[in-house]
């Protein structure tokens, strides 16, 4: 700071209301040195503090500039001065009929920022960007509009509790944050009551106007909705898709939220219904246009069936109201993806009320990665979460422990065994939590979680080896009648075949997310491979190790004398798995090739070598020994006599092929395995071709053009060869 | 923070022609807010400009064409988890002259200042649709560490790009025997 020249004490004289001081800290009036020192300030000037760091720097905004300064762009300065100046008015037109339509232009408008809250912006510029919302109690007196805003409200309040729940929120962090907006005051059931009853006013107003418009006579026993006879039937049936739909809605997150997955089945009924009504909505989108002819404003953002602008809406309040509302103006999604949206939502959820619960913890891993390749919002993924973890249990219905015996392949007697209080037994099972919740996050936040949790499932690995060999060296019983031994054999396999998997899935998530180039292929698929061969391996040993006990059992039963060692078969799921593990050698092999023999050639960085981008590319994987004694050696030495001379004397590509053909008729009853099978036998086909096509003409022939797609395959590439 | 460049043929001219000058003061300052301004879509206050050329402006470059400021890039560097690491802010070549390699010759100005520096390695964020900075990067040696969702204020994600220097020790211990 500068120095204080007008020799003031700035601490003269405490404030009677100034903050008393602490431990610590003493607080003092800095503004006469502030004001002091401002002289010697020339404005856009910056004092360098230790603490001004970058994220200070970004975080100023230039006062007055409306590319920063969000607020100095918003039209009023409060609510209170809005809502005088009739920017929200309650009833919002004397005409009853302007009055319905310009409710409903609200309705879906609140849908289009719904829909934009959940693909992440922040509540306050969406949804509470509606004036109606931000004052509850100003619509009381108008019970269409009331209603509406109370169920959205809860419906915000529902959605929010279980993305906070779940914590998915970490990867889109503007979800969570409501400051002070009125939210928490329709957590009770009664704002359904009320929408309830506003629907059945509507529905005898529907039947109503078909009776007297049958009969020709005006009925005089019900109020009309509104005053036009001729547009009744189409105002209240466009009322009522819009009232229901927020019904089932509200309905479907209440059953979605009971614990175990009790109320899936429900849910799914509540899904069907809003599916319905959503379609009803956009079909009332032809009789809102045409009866909004007339009406003033175009809606140029198109985020309302009538093509309307709705009333009472004002993003930039909120902008000036609370702080840290984000400084840009945000665009609403149309009312058209919003109801797209909320439609793949509801397709979502769907696959997710229809999980039948499976115990096995494979089974459940597999449905959470099936299910994210539909790139499900953060919301479904929330509820996938909320169903998958509760209270520490699988589907808060199976303890742990338990799940992690079973999948171990452990007898169910084990599953209430002392063992389970072992530190590093508890340490294991919440990883076994973690990695379920990872798994539900966005591909970009999952791939960095999955990376950095190898280390804990590595260290886990080492500890429980570790207890396994002081536990054995302890032991004075038979080892293969212990259980305790037993179980820690069996722990341990599971636990490092767990570990590679989430490597593997580590390295295929790349893809996905387009963080490899054409060059990294070779290497990339190198350490795929390196990483399948383990996998196979310990899943062969924890398969192996599941029969024998199954088989000793067996055999004890039946007192049979055959040997059980004789007759064992790889189990389909490694065969599966080495079909994969050939295709990456595969691809391994034929990229080092064309880069030995100069058909591709990468990039030469004045700054570093591919020594180094190795090192990049796998640094998590390395830090975790994962798998041990892999190196960028390694790589090279497997991978520098590549050439196609001596290629297809070992077709990696023929081999996959032959086991996915194979291993087919294992897998007949289950449709995702099936389809991936196929899909490895096309680009192992395709690549097997392209092979010989380059080995016949040579390399080096100029003419020869090779590239790679993923036409076949998610992250297996298929050669393309072409001459020109 | 961004990174934008295309390769667009434009201008006629010759690489001899470009001026390149490290951020010699406060004359520089506007040239650079302009070129950045127009070209990228993230709103900085003077103060992000300041932080960055007051505290490391042997980092900073300026292109010049025939006294006309064409294109600049910002950068810092410092401690980052135990680490000594170079960082790019902002990297802008003016539409017209993209496609002449001043981007490039820009970003290795700074990055063999930092390199020199003690630094062992350098990152930065593109956009991931910005396929001109992406190829640029990656022929300079940097990989994509990370995507990070929705990163820019206009929801659009980004790539962590990462370049790392060769360790010495490293290079001479283990490529050694693989040298044919």
């Amino acid at each position: 700071m500068a120095e204080d020249h007008t020799g003031e004490s700035p601490t003269a004289v405490p404030k009677p209301n100034s903050i008393p001081s602490g431990d610590n800290s003493v607080w003092a009036d800095l503004s006469p040195l502030i004001k002091a020192s401002s002289q010697d300030l020339q404005e856009g000037e910056l004092i360098h503090g230790d603490n001004f760091n970058l994220f200070a720097a970004m975080s100023a905004v230039e006062i007055m500039d409306p590319k920063m300064d969000s607020g100095i762009v918003s039209t009023y300065y409060s609510l209170d001065e809005a809502i005088e100046n009739g920017a929200a008015p309650v009833p919002i037109s004397a005409d009853k009929t302007t009055d319905v339509l310009c409710t409903i232009d609200i309705m879906d408008h609140l849908l289009a920022c719904e829909a934009t809250w959940h693909k992440g912006h922040s509540l306050a510029q969406t949804v509470y960007s509606c004036l109606y919302l931000l004052q509850p109690e100003r619509t009381s007196s108008h019970a269409l509009l009331h209603s509406y805003c109370k169920v959205t409200r809860a419906t915000c309040n529902a959605v929010l509790s279980v993305v906070s729940d779940t914590r998915t929120h970490e990867e889109e962090d503007l979800f969570t944050m409501t400051y002070d907006l009125p939210l928490s005051e329709d957590r009770d059931e009664r704002c359904l009551s009320m929408l309830n009853a506003v629907e059945e006013t509507i529905s005898r107003q529907l039947r109503a106007c078909k009776v007297s418009s049958s009969k020709r006579r005006v009925s005089e026993d019900i109020e009309t909705l509104q005053s036009n006879p001729d547009l009744e039937e189409g105002y209240c049936k466009a009322l009522l898709c819009r009232l229901r739909f927020r019904k089932h809605f509200y309905h479907l997150l209440m059953s979605m939220k009971r614990p175990q997955g009790r109320g899936l089945e429900l849910a799914r009924k509540h899904i069907a219904s809003c599916i319905v009504e959503i379609d009803h909505i956009r079909k009332s989108s032809e009789f809102l246009r045409a009866s909004a002819q007339e009406m003033s404003k175009q809606n140029i953002d198109n985020t309302t069936a009538s093509g309307c602008q709705p009333i009472g809406f004002d993003a930039s309040l909120n902008s000036r109201l609370s702080a840290p509302t984000p400084p840009r103006a945000i665009k609403i999604l149309c009312w058209e993806k919003a109801l797209d949206y909320f439609l793949k939502l509801l397709q979502d959820l769907d696959i997710i009320c229809s999980y039948s619960l499976d115990p096995s913890l494979e089974a459940a891993f597999l449905f959470v990665v099936k299910f994210q390749k539909s790139h499900p919002d953060l919301v479904s993924r929330a509820h996938l979460q909320l169903l998958l973890v509760q209270d520490g249990k699988l589907y808060g219905r199976d303890p742990i422990f338990s799940v992690i015996t079973k999948a171990a392949g452990l007898p169910e007697a084990t599953k209430n065994h002392d063992i389970q209080k072992n530190q590093f037994m508890v340490q294991l099972g919440q990883l076994v939590i973690n990695l379920l919740k990872i798994l539900c996050t966005n591909s970009a936040w999952q791939r960095r979680k999955l990376g950095k949790m190898l280390q804990d499932w590595r260290v886990t690995c080492v500890q429980l080896e570790l207890a396994f060999k002081e536990f054995v060296e302890a032991s004075n019983s038979p080892r293969t009648e212990n259980v305790c031994f037993k179980i820690f054999q069996h722990t341990l396999a599971w636990v490092e075949e767990q570990t590679y998997w989430i490597a593997s899935r580590f390295l295929i998530l790349g893809f996905e997310l387009e963080l490899y180039t054409v060059h990294d292929y070779c290497m990339v698929y190198w350490y795929i491979y390196v990483v399948l061969i383990k996998l196979c391996e310990k899943k062969n040993l924890r398969m192996a190790m599941s029969i024998g006990a199954a088989k000793k059992k067996a055999k004890k039963k039946k007192d049979s004398l055959k040997d059980s060692g004789m007759d064992y078969q790889i189990p389909a799921a490694v065969l599966f798995l080495q079909s994969q593990m050939y295709l990456a050698e595969g691809l391994s092999m034929m990229l080092a090739a064309l880069r030995n023999e100069h058909k591709v050639v990468p990039p030469q960085s004045p700054f570093n070598t591919e020594h180094e981008i190795f090192i990049q590319q796998f640094e998590l994987l390395q830090k975790a020994c994962l798998p041990d004694r892999i190196s960028y050696m390694s790589f090279k030495e497997s991978t520098v006599h590549a050439n196609f001379s001596t290629l297809p004397m070992y077709d990696y590509f023929k081999e996959a092929q032959r086991i996915a053909k194979e291993v087919k008729s294992s897998f007949a009853n289950d449709p995702d395995k099936m389809a991936e099978l196929r899909r490895i036998e096309q680009v192992a086909e395709h690549n097997s071709i392209a092979l010989n096509v380059i080995c016949r003409v040579g390399a080096h022939d100029p003419s020869l053009n090779i590239s790679f797609t993923f036409c076949h395959h998610p992250f297996f590439a298929t050669a393309i060869v072409k001459r020109s | 923070m961004e990174t934008l460049t295309k390769e667009i043929e434009k201008v006629e001219i010759n690489a001899s022609e470009i001026e390149y000058v490290t951020y010699g003061g406060e004359h520089h300052l506007p040239l650079i807010m302009n070129l950045v301004d127009q070209e990228l879509s993230e709103p900085y206050s003077i103060f992000t400009y300041r932080y960055f050329v007051y505290l490391w402006p042997q980092l900073s470059f300026l292109a010049f064409h025939k006294g006309k400021c064409v294109g600049t890039v910002v950068c810092k560097m410092g401690e980052h988890r135990n680490t000594f690491r170079g960082y790019i802010a902002m990297l802008v070549v003016i539409n017209s002259y993209r496609g002449k390699g001043i981007a490039t010759e820009l970003v290795t100005r700074s990055i063999k200042m930092m390199m020199e520096s003690g630094c062992e390695e350098v990152t930065l964020e593109a956009e991931v649709t910005n396929k001109g900075a992406l190829a640029l990067y990656s022929r300079l040696g940097f990989i994509r560490a990370k995507r990070l969702f929705h990163y820019y204020l206009n929801g659009v994600d980004a790539f962590r790009l990462k370049l790392l220097f060769p360790r010495l020790e490293l290079h001479h211990l283990s490529d050694a025997p693989l040298e044919e």
